[in-house]
């Protein structure tokens, strides 16, 4: 049994740690059922290890890791905020599309796009009172007739010969 | 890519180039048809369709001839004379481009003198009908239309 115990002792301290194989594991177990000297070994490197967690665990759990935070906030803070030049630069520089400057010309040919767009976009209505389009009609030597049609978009100006003893206006 | 994209740009640009051009030089591109209207006979040139439909309720004319067809570009207040027929000419002036509508001053002119007198605004497809001069068995009729 004392030979037993002896070689059982170094496989009981990685039993504990559960550090053992399976076989090792049952070999040790089967021990353990027999021997009272290891079961109170392990009973004592149960209590040492209970003792050695306890503190710790507390310690643990009263800390709140402020201080950790307050410097990472610290950190954050103390680094420079890029301008938004240097954000731009940056995100142009990474982008893929952009580090072979294919913006160049699809910048241009947005801007050519807009340029003849736009007109067709914000073309003006012709108001009520912009459908006239005569503004004034003058003639010393014959009468005059105006007619302007809002439908047609037309206007007719008719000049008749002034009869004999019609005076002029 | 590079010389094929410079070569669709410089394309791109020498088709818009007279477009850019005219508007920088504020030129407005007008339409002019010199046209006689009679009863004698009833033929209507095909290119007066519009000019027909616009006249047949106010007029009885049943023959429209094309005399000419004229296309103007006019420069701001710079007086444009065309001799019209027999006589009667034309004095066009643009007096006014804003955005989408064109002022134009036009005299009409018989042997010299001024027989009317008259300022219209024009916006592109609107037409201006101006007629009664005699022409024969008929009148002349000028139809000034702005371009779109």
């Amino acid at each position: 049994m004392k030979d037993s115990c002896s070689s059982i002792s170094k496989l009981l301290e990685k039993y504990f740690d559960r550090e053992t194989t399976a076989d090792e594991g049952i070999l040790v177990q089967d021990h353990l059922q027999q021997c009272a000297a290891c079961q109170a070994q392990l009973k004592s490197m149960e209590e040492l290890r209970a003792t050695l967690r306890a503190p710790v665990d507390e310690a643990v759990q009263k800390e709140t890791f402020a201080w950790v935070w307050q410097k990472i906030e610290r950190e954050i803070q103390t680094r420079e905020k890029p301008s938004w030049r240097e954000s731009v630069r940056a995100w142009f520089g990474l982008s893929f599309p952009f580090r072979r400057r294919v913006w160049i010309p699809a910048v241009a040919a947005a801007l050519l796009i807009i340029a003849i767009g736009s007109p067709l976009l914000f073309k003006e209505t012709p108001s009520k009172t912009e459908l006239s389009i005569v503004e004034y009609v003058q003639s010393d030597t014959n009468n005059v007739m105006l007619f302007e049609s809002e439908r047609e978009d037309v206007a007719i100006i008719w000049l008749f010969e002034r009869t004999e003893g019609e005076s002029s206006t | 890519m590079g010389k094929r994209f410079h070569f669709v740009i410089v394309v791109f640009v020498l088709l818009l180039a007279p477009l850019f051009v005219s508007t920088a030089l504020g030129q407005v591109q007008t339409r002019l048809r010199i046209i006689e209207a009679s009863n004698v006979g009833s033929s209507i040139d095909p290119a007066l369709r519009d000019v027909h439909d616009q006249l047949g309720s106010l007029f009885n004319f049943t023959s429209y001839r094309l005399l000419r067809d004229e296309s103007l570009s006019l420069t701001p207040n710079r007086p444009s004379e065309i001799n019209a027929h027999q006589g009667v000419s034309l004095e066009i002036t643009l007096t006014k481009q804003q955005k989408n509508k064109a002022e134009y001053q036009i005299r009409i002119l018989r042997q010299g003198s001024e027989i009317l007198n008259t300022k219209v605004r024009l916006s592109p497809g609107r037409t201006v009908l101006i007629g009664g001069p005699k022409h024969g068995q008929g009148s002349i009729i000028l139809a000034i239309s702005a371009r779109s």
